[in-house]
């Protein structure tokens, strides 16, 4: 018997769920372990039965509280998928406006129309079996998850920072170029694809267990970065971890 | 020694290059810092770099690694090393290839890797005597900056031309095959080498401030200066960087993967360091070393003291890497020991320099990293939680353990853990192993049926001694899980009877349902030539219980025996030990009657991949079996 | 025809990205409601860029959509350089135009392939079509990878691409690994072939809908506009992209957490058959190839060939990156920095950037102070500009079908949504509030 996945979506870009469909080929293979009963974005078909919820996005109004209820209700095992649903993600810089005011901003005086909370990953609503980090996911993560809950056993996702992975890779430090990366507190499992790319990491795979955050802030101000700055750094990313603290 | 202009230096790395039988590899530019990469011309080289961000151990020891392959029909295989092309590296820094001769000793001892040797064997070192020093290099005070062995040629650059020190035979040929005009050095030209060597000498920007042969003893003594250790590391990110950049580390983790058809997959080697959080820490969530300055005072203990203790070198050949990688700047070992040097001075104590130990490694055959297919015979649950397994080797060879060793047992795509054998060597053609599912291997373990396959290495450590104990009193004592290796001992004195003396045996678990091996507790407890108690901390109100009830001390005044006459074999988690070792010592017990068992984070199975190292013993090779006076002053043992 | 009654509800059409309902309450024959209607939870973007600095704009806007993240990175850049004055070489032009290329083809084909294919073979979604024809599938996904590796190979990754930066790119490919590319591009023609001839032979069940309405898009004078461009309309003369919010007219309705826009007529459509509407000259010879297989040029006024003037660009696009590898080996491909960080002089002012995306045309709006904190933003997406444009489209055609059964009542509004490709999370990233 084939597990039934399901894919759902909340408050997101609909990228992690992209990546998915960008598995092309390994698709085809992966449909051989799994049957997918649920994935509007690109099937009509629907069904409430099933063995796995793949989850994005983030949980951004009270009304999607009870989708996620009903979600984990009806799945064995819930992942959440994407930094979104995994931290809050990108969602949560909102958390540290005054929300009316963003309302106001946007919806002017309809605002109340609009119903909005600090956004938070799914997991601040309920149990979540795993989880595939990033922002985008990464495909061989996700296949890595995915083999991993077929064979039974719990995703090995590291609890080391990026630097280890970026090392590995023989990159220049951030740093020494001169920008401002907050890879040393941040969960390393995207193989410093960033950094790879030639750039530095923003910190959406979100932060490891136990972070030196004092030291990170320090480093970052060492190397010439405000106070206010190296402050908003860890908003970006972590504003729904760092609240939690 | 000799001599080559530098435009035909040129086309002889042209023409190795060039040639199709070799890969050649060389210093580059990456950013504004270099690398070691594939040479596509003699433009590419930049043999007046400083460091390299990483050393050429990369190539020998690489950063991942398939060792095996699995298929759950067929087993595992040793991954082929395919057509290993000869690698040439070129430019090598003396420190990067004192480096190298030390991991070589290391890959060595006891048993040799043969996936770092089938690399290292067809290399060939091309040396450079270092032109620029970064910033934060201190070879020189490590006696590193020159070298005079271990390359196959070294270069000097000496203006128009680079002198050349042929160092082997096959240095030699590739000069002949591929140099052209290489002419015989002049007087001139050696003096100008001598005089090189010694500007090198003064290049550093580092100092210490006592001799460099203070190390070893300067760390002995400041061990357990708790605020010192606290101090220095404060700021640790637990990053990794200052142990993956570094020439001489070597430790690394052990992984499944798993193709998408779940039937087959690999199993693949990655570096891995002390200084991660998760390093010595196991499934149960327990963590041997917890805290940032419990790690990182251990790098600077395994680099000066452990190693030293072993091999006779520091591990250190001042590249700097560390120094000039760590974010917060508290890598750099020239600071850390110049502060060690003003604390041993403020705690008023006098350092000598220690001599290099006597040194004997030797090498009994290759690592063995491939499994063998094994058939679960039989499977047993014995509570929620445990199962005991009775395990036949497919290819119908004995395990033959001693009591107490252990197997790696893989489950195939999930992945290798270590356990316990629990079945006495006595009893032949099959083992058992009681496993405990708390991990996704024991977990995957406990999946499985009667007639499916495992993976099984082994057997492994320093297991109990039957031998030494004939005609002694045993007392043994196991608390909880811990009956289960302990059960490997004591069924091979009850099949060995006559040869002992007393034999009593403690048994000590959390709660009744806890209790493993049921049925022979009770065997046990009818036979009158054991002396069986046991007890529990607690009885839940809806399980029966008529025995003692309290912790596993309780049992201890309740027996009488003579410390002299007696040895107590001690298995349980590391709580116990504590407290039943301050017991039997209260008991007139002496240190060397009293024998553990220990259990950490285990990977390779032969002391390489450093997980389970505890101060400068590695459990699963030393152990997991210890005399209790050998490891009482092994601070990170109990 | 008075005994017809039927409600239609499609509560999260599926095969589109994000969330958006149809419905529809017909009694006694009488349409009494008949509703595009998005409940998408607001995202707030503009609000959460604000107090954020210059060079972190690009990588939060890029999280507005996760399909065209390197069309909202790009106009974000854009309008962060016009702001500050910032010009990139013409290498680093190049390269985003073949940047919006493979976004181009990544998105169409996901679009033709897996989201609208099935509609014309009459199953749910491609996953039957991968065992009835497999075929087919492989060629799509063949296709779409190739859209991936190209994406990856000019932006680092199609979501959320990081070489993407203020003033260039943080790494480039080499000449080798373009021309690679190129070699890839001029074989995947065959299979371009196939696919239109696919769809060629589905065509048939194309429905022939025209509702008369605007179309804007992009517009150039030297080349089929995707990166650079005036804002042309099919109503009126081009203006430069600044005056942007003279076309687009935003307004809030009820019911609906996404904004509707209107300029010349009570709605306008924007995407690939606006594209070609205003551009079609411009399009390389295969894509008018293509265009003349399925009768479709200049005006159409059925949304529902949307599709297929994807499947023209998609060729367009394949065809002018070849022609821009071409260009860049002609030059000399100029190496930059490994890790490469342009300086910018950070200055105070306000830009607007606008670029093609798969889906239509797209405005990044950013005002900074001196010290490069954003102060304002504004962001115009597509799908927000085409909502209104859907409405009435489904209020017109509604009573054209009323002879169907309910359920090929729903399938056809629905194929009326997915033919406009709506990028519904993107469009409620929220806007600045413009009433009418």
């Amino acid at each position: 018997m084939k597990p039934k996945v399901a894919f759902f979506d909340f408050a997101g870009c609909e990228g992690d769920q992209l990546q998915v469909a960008n598995l092309e080929e390994e698709i085809l293979a992966l449909l051989g372990h799994v049957e997918v009963v649920n994935f509007r974005e690109v099937m009509k078909e629907q069904s409430d039965n099933y063995d796995i919820a793949f989850v994005e996005g983030s949980c951004t109004r009270l009304q999607d509280e009870d989708r996620l209820k009903q979600i984990r209700k009806n799945a064995k095992i819930v992942v959440a998928i994407g930094a979104c649903a995994t931290i809050g993600g990108i969602n949560s810089l909102k958390n540290y406006q005054d929300l009316d005011d963003v309302r106001r901003t946007v919806y002017g005086d309809k605002a109340q129309l609009f119903d909005t909370y600090a956004a938070r990953p799914i997991d601040a609503v309920i149990p979540v079996d795993a989880y595939v980090h990033g922002c985008p996911i990464d495909r061989d993560e996700f296949l890595n998850v995915v083999k991993s809950l077929l064979l039974g056993k719990k995703p090995e996702i590291p609890n080391y920072p990026v630097c280890v992975e970026c090392k590995k890779n023989e990159n220049v430090c951030a740093f020494e170029r001169g920008e401002f990366c907050i890879g040393p507190v941040t969960r390393a499992g995207c193989n410093s694809c960033c950094v790879n790319e030639g750039t530095k990491c923003w910190g959406c795979r979100g932060l490891v267990d136990n972070p030196n955050e004092n030291s990170q802030k320090e480093v970052l101000i060492k190397y010439g970065l405000t106070v206010d700055d190296a402050i908003k750094k860890f908003r970006l990313y972590f504003g729904w971890q760092e609240r939690k603290k | 020694m000799r001599v080559i202009s530098k435009e035909d230096f040129d086309s002889f790395v042209n023409s190795i290059i060039n040639d199709d039988s070799l890969n050649v590899i060389g210093v580059k530019s990456k950013g504004d810092k270099f690398a070691f990469g594939t040479l596509e011309s003699a433009n590419d080289l930049r043999l007046d770099y400083d460091v390299t961000l990483l050393p050429p151990k990369k190539y020998f020891f690489p950063q991942r690694e398939t060792l095996v392959t699995y298929d759950v029909a067929t087993g595992f295989v040793a991954k082929d090393p395919a057509d290993l092309k000869p690698t040439v590296l070129l430019g090598v820094h003396p420190y990067d290839i004192a480096a190298l001769l030390q991991m070589d000793e290391i890959f060595r001892d006891t048993k040799s890797d043969p996936y770092y040797f089938e690399k290292r064997k067809s290399s060939i070192i091309i040396g450079l005597n270092i032109q620029n020093m970064s910033e934060r290099c201190f070879a020189p005070l490590m006696g590193c900056a020159t070298i005079e062995n271990g390359y196959d040629l070294m270069l000097t650059d000496l203006g128009n031309r680079y002198a050349i020190n042929i160092g082997s035979r096959k240095g030699e040929e590739l000069l002949e095959k591929h140099a052209k005009n290489v002419k015989a050095a002049l007087a001139r030209d050696v003096q100008l080498v001598g005089q090189k060597k010694q500007e090198i000498m003064n290049m550093s920007q580092q100092e210490f401030d006592f001799p460099t042969e203070l190390i070893p003893e300067m760390l002995s003594k400041t061990y357990d200066q708790n605020g010192f250790w606290k101090e220095h590391s404060e700021k640790c990110l637990a990053c990794g960087s200052c142990v993956l950049v570094c020439p001489t580390c070597y430790c690394f983790d052990i992984k499944d993967d798993p193709n998408l058809s779940l039937k087959e997959g690999k199993r693949i080697r990655t570096w891995d360091g002390c200084l991660l959080e998760d390093f010595a820490k196991i499934a149960s969530g327990e963590n041997f070393r917890p805290t940032r300055p419990t790690r990182y005072r251990h790098r600077y203990f395994k680099k000066g003291k452990y190693l030293f203790d072993r091999f006779g070198f520091v591990s250190c050949v001042g590249c700097g890497r560390c120094s000039s990688n760590c974010l917060p700047d508290i890598a750099n070992p020239v600071d850390l020991f110049n502060d060690m040097y003003s604390e041993v001075l403020d705690m008023g104590l006098e350092i000598d320099a220690t001599a290099a130990p006597e040194v004997s490694i030797k090498t009994e055959g290759d690592i063995n990293y491939v499994p063998k297919l094994a058939t679960i015979v039989k499977k047993t649950p014995m509570t929620d939680i445990e199962t005991l397994f009775e395990i036949k080797l497919d290819d119908g060879s004995i395990l033959n353990q001693m009591p107490g060793q252990f197997v790696q047992v893989s489950v195939l795509g999930v992945g290798e853990a270590p356990i316990s054998v629990s079945s006495s060597p006595t009893q032949k053609g099959m083992f058992q192993i009681c496993v405990r599912k708390i991990g996704s291997v024991t977990t995957g373990l406990h999946r499985l049926n009667e007639g499916d396959k495992i993976g099984i290495r082994g057997p492994f450590g320093n297991g109990f001694d039957p031998e030494a104990l004939k005609g002694k009193d045993l007392l043994f004592v196991a608390a909880g899980l811990g009956i289960a290796p302990l059960r490997s001992l004591l069924n091979y004195v009850l099949d060995n009877r006559a040869e002992y003396g007393r034999v009593i045996v403690l048994y000590g678990c959390k709660e009744p349902r806890e209790q493993l091996f049921g049925d022979e507790l009770v065997a046990l407890e009818k036979r009158d030539d054991v002396e069986f108690k046991n007890t529990v901390d607690w009885c839940p109100e809806n399980e029966v219980w008529e025995g003692n009830i309290g912790v596993i001390t309780t049992l201890i005044p309740q027996i009488n025996f003579d410390p002299e006459d007696t040895y107590a074999i001690v298995v349980g988690p590391p709580i116990v030990y504590k407290f039943v070792i301050a017991d039997l010592k209260k008991r007139n017990m002496p240190d060397d009657h009293i024998i553990v068992s220990l259990e950490r984070r285990m990977k390779c199975g032969v002391g390489k991949c450093g997980h389970c190292q505890i101060n400068h013993i590695y459990v699963c090779k030393d152990g997991p079996v210890f005399n209790y006076s050998d490891i009482k002053g092994v601070p990170e043992a109990l | 025809m008075e005994n017809k009654n039927f409600n239609v509800e499609v509560h999260h059409v599926t095969r589109v990205e994000g969330h958006g309902n149809i419905y529809v309450n017909v009694r006694n024959g009488t349409i009494e409601r008949c509703e595009w209607n998005i409940s998408e939870a607001p995202r707030f973007f503009e609000a959460m860029v604000v107090g954020r600095k210059w060079n972190e704009l690009h990588h939060i806007t890029s999280r507005i959509c996760g399909i065209c993240s390197i069309g909202h990175t790009l106009a974000s850049l854009k309008a962060t350089e016009a702001a500050m004055g910032i010009n990139i070489s013409d290498q680093d032009l190049k390269l985003r135009k073949l940047a919006l290329h493979a976004e181009n083809l990544q998105s169409h084909l996901l679009h033709i392939g897996f989201l609208v294919l099935p509609d014309l073979m009459g199953v749910g979604s491609v996953i039957p079509l991968a065992s009835s024809n497999p075929e087919e599938v492989k060629i799509v996904l063949r296709l779409h990878r190739l859209a991936n590796d190209m994406s990856n190979l000019i932006c680092g990754r199609t979501t959320h691409p990081q070489r993407l930066i203020p003033g260039g790119f943080s790494k480039i490919p080499s000449m080798k690994e373009l021309s690679g590319l190129r070699e890839r591009l001029k074989a995947s023609v065959s299979d371009l072939k196939a696919v239109a001839n696919l769809l060629k032979s589905l065509s048939p069940r194309i429905p022939n809908f025209v509702r008369e309405t605007e179309f804007i898009a992009l517009t150039s004078p030297s080349e089929y506009a995707l990166y650079d461009g005036n804002i042309g309309s099919t109503d009126t003369e081009a203006a430069p992209a600044k005056e942007y919010l003279s076309y687009t007219n935003e307004y809030i309705v009820p019911n609906s957490t996404a904004k509707w826009a209107k300029h010349k007529r009570e709605s306008y459509m924007v995407g690939a058959l606006a594209r070609l509407n205003i551009n079609y000259d411009k399009l390389s010879p295969l894509a008018k190839k293509v265009a003349e297989m399925f009768s479709l040029k200049p005006v159409c006024h059925n949304p529902f060939m949307n599709n297929i003037a994807q499947l023209v660009e998609v060729v367009h696009s394949v065809e002018d990156s070849i022609k821009l590898i071409n260009e860049l080996e002609a030059a000399g491909l100029t190496i930059q920095p490994d890790y490469n960080l342009p300086e910018i002089e950070i200055k105070a002012g306000q830009g607007v950037g606008a670029v093609e995306v798969p889906r239509g045309i797209l405005f990044h709006d950013y005002t900074y102070n001196k010290d490069g904190i954003c102060t304002k933003a504004n962001c115009i997406i597509p799908t927000n500009q085409n909502h209104g444009n859907i409405q009435l489209d489904m209020k017109a055609l509604l009573p054209k079908i009323m002879d169907k059964t309910p359920k090929e009542i729903e399938l056809t509004l629905e194929m009326l949504v997915r033919a406009y490709d709506p990028c519904i999370s993107c469009s409620t990233h929220a806007v600045k509030v413009h009433f009418v």
